[in-house]
């Protein structure tokens, strides 16, 4: 018994070890971390890979869908501080998006590869919207617009409009809790920005003061106060951001801000009414952003990250990232296509506004949180 | 029958219990190593630099922390918020998992070995299934909405992102734990018992107030404990079906988390691990007497 058991086990180890080593002879095997939404991990899964094996032979990528896993890719990245501290291998390559100052210590430790022109050439061609630290690289972007029925109401031109019509038509506006999800958060952020002077350099990562940034922010409360009465089921903000496009979905809303590519997609897909369109604020911008991709320098194969990091700012990659899921690129329109940006023209933004990460977010979620969400509970 | 589980099984000789108890020691070794490395430790750890602030003079024990967390009402109100949900929760759910497990008890045949099955079939449905389902069928112009439309009721408002919300949720979630317990504690209850109280005139209310519940106090509080230690932690169905605030502890802490304050989360961790520790205390104590009784 016991030695046909360990038979069998040597034999399929002995198996399993060499179909490994013939296939690590063929194809290196990146590891790529995403805890975006389905969107991008169907696009790196469907499009990406196979164009990324294509343009490097003898290499792939497997991607891990780290979303409402513990912390997302957070958790991978204390994983590859924990395995360089003790020498081990991180078995990751790529994060397809991450901030690294989010795990504590780790930029001191080194753990995140520089990038440059040296070691990605296609950095040279950068949007230079997308200011940056060289330990994490803008990819894509994307803006959160207005999604409204457009039977039902003109496009909204200002952040007064929206207030005007939620106003007048109580119930149908509702928009995302700000932790929960980028549109929710970035309609808060707008009216941060509405309540002090429509400034978005007003906010710095650097300039952060508690006193200060209370006395700033209170007048974005009761700005969103104001409106509170009049959202979807008097200040039942939806849970993020598909929650959000679910309730514009089943026609509960009429009205509200949605990233530029889930808008999009929902759209191309049929699962939004056909009266449903996107605008962008004219006297200011919804904030958009960048995903930063970031590579750890410990990575298992290091050399293979940063081909994958070129290899998304090519033109053909940028290219596919406006055309398939709706976002903006990394790179700046005039190294892509001229036909492609003529067909943007109306959604190419003139500028990106955005509001800092760190103090600033947590000060946006906290503070919303006691003086906005709670007016249901105390009134 | 869960105390059947736990019975000493018959007298044996003195040898054969210590080669047991070796192999047993053996068995459970591995699995309690595992226990302590990868969660008691760090629960530890984690207990204790709640209780500890780091200043100029270095590490010193402190109450700080708590301090904090209840002098601030948001938080407190979070806390009350959980508990109150979740003992409404429990006691609904209970109610009807002993409404169904007398039915069991005392019903044969199809019908009933359908309801028990149905009212185990939450146990095998995950968490966010439910919470979905929740938001299409009972959400705005969901299908229940559209229902009722249909027979001239129009004045329904949704429970989705109101308390109501997830309580609908618990309580379906809750069932099949104590649905099981109850009538394994039912079935110890002999039919002699109940006979004699039917012969000597007594009714269904009686034979249940008399009889039935003395009985089932034990199996009532595990029922009870198994409830709360599920819906004081729960997630997923809080943050996809509740309202924005106040949020249950789990949302709660998730959130304190994600806004890069582990140490304040650390503290809402073990608040609500305290009173977890309370219920789970009640479960250990019911237990124990359960075997000294024995």
């Amino acid at each position: 018994m016991l030695n046909r058991r360990h038979f069998l086990i040597a034999t399929a180890s002995a198996t399993a070890l060499s179909a490994r080593m013939s296939f690590a002879q063929d194809t290196k095997m990146l590891q790529v971390f995403i805890d975006g939404d389905t969107n991008i991990s169907n696009w790196w899964n469907d499009i990406i890979k196979p164009a990324f094996e294509a343009a490097h032979p003898g290499y792939s990528f497997n991607v891990t869908i780290t979303r409402g896993v513990g912390d997302g890719n957070a958790t991978i990245a204390q994983r590859a501080l924990a395995a360089m501290q003790s020498g081990t291998d991180p078995q990751v390559d790529y994060f397809e998006e991450f901030e690294p100052a989010k795990i504590a210590g780790s930029i001191e430790a080194g753990l995140w590869q520089e990038l440059t022109t040296a070691n990605v050439p296609n950095l040279s061609m950068i949007n230079p919207a997308a200011p940056d630290t060289p330990i994490r690289m803008p990819y894509r972007g994307s803006q959160v617009l207005i999604a409204y029925d457009s039977a039902k109401m003109d496009a909204p031109k200002t952040f007064a409009d929206i207030v005007a019509w939620a106003k007048a038509n109580p119930g149908r506006f509702t928009y995302g809790r700000p932790d929960k999800g980028g549109s929710g958060s970035n309609f808060v952020i707008r009216a941060i920005h509405e309540a002090n002077g429509r400034d978005p350099a007003a906010f710095t990562k650097a300039n952060f003061e508690a006193a200060k940034a209370e006395e700033m922010l209170q007048k974005a409360w009761a700005l969103l106060k104001d409106l509170h009465p009049f959202t979807f089921g008097e200040g039942t903000y939806p849970a993020g951001n598909t929650p959000a496009l679910q309730l514009l979905a089943q026609g509960a809303v009429d009205m509200i801000p949605a990233w530029s590519d889930q808008a999009l997609q929902a759209m191309n897909q049929g699962v939004l009414p056909e009266t449903i369109k996107v605008a962008q604020l004219q006297d200011l911008a919804l904030c958009g952003g960048f995903a930063y991709s970031a590579i750890p320098a410990n990575a298992t194969d290091l050399d293979g990250a940063l081909k994958l990091a070129n290899f998304m700012l090519s033109a053909e990659m940028q290219t596919s990232c406006v055309r398939e899921i709706g976002g903006f690129p990394g790179i700046s329109w005039d190294n892509l296509p001229p036909e492609l940006k003529a067909e943007y023209i109306d959604v190419i933004p003139v500028s990106i506004p955005t509001y800092p990460s760190g103090d600033w977010q947590t000060a946006k979620n906290d503070g919303w949180y006691k003086n906005v969400a709670t007016n249901l509970v105390r009134e | 029958m869960v105390d059947d589980l736990t019975a000493p099984v018959g007298s044996r000789g003195r040898g054969q219990m210590m080669g047991q108890g070796f192999a047993g020691l053996a068995l459970v070794a591995a699995p309690l190593v595992l226990l302590i490395v990868l969660v008691l430790f760090p629960t530890v750890s984690m207990v204790a630099n709640t209780f500890h602030v780091t200043g100029e003079g270095g590490r010193a024990f402190s109450l700080a922390k708590f301090a904090a967390f209840f002098a601030d009402d948001y938080s407190v109100e979070n806390l009350r918020y959980t508990l109150v949900w979740t003992v409404i929760s429990c006691g609904t759910a209970l109610s009807i998992s002993l409404g169904l497990a007398l039915y069991l008890r005392f019903s044969e045949g199809r019908i009933a070995t359908m309801i028990h099955a149905l009212s185990l079939f939450p146990l095998f449905v995950p968490a966010i299934v439910i919470s979905y389902a929740m938001v299409r069928f009972l959400g705005p112009n969901g299908l229940f909405q559209l229902l009722l439309e249909k027979v001239g009721f129009t004045g329904y408002t949704t429970p989705y992102l109101t308390p109501v919300g997830p309580y609908i949720a618990f309580v379906w979630e809750s069932l099949p734990l104590p649905v099981l317990v109850l009538s394994a504690g039912l079935a110890q209850v002999s039919d002699h018992a109940i006979e004699a109280a039917r012969d000597l005139g007594a009714g269904p209310v009686r034979i249940f107030s008399q009889i039935l519940l003395p009985q089932l106090k034990r199996s009532l509080l595990i029922g009870f404990a198994l409830i709360f230690l599920g819906v004081v932690g729960s997630f997923t169905v809080p943050y996809l079906l509740g309202p924005p605030a106040p949020e249950m502890m789990g949302v709660y802490m998730q959130r304190t988390l994600g806004n890069m304050r582990p140490e304040e989360a650390q503290v809402q961790a073990v608040i609500l691990m305290a009173v977890a520790a309370i219920v789970g205390g009640f479960y250990i104590a019911t237990m124990l007497r359960n075997q000294r009784s024995r």
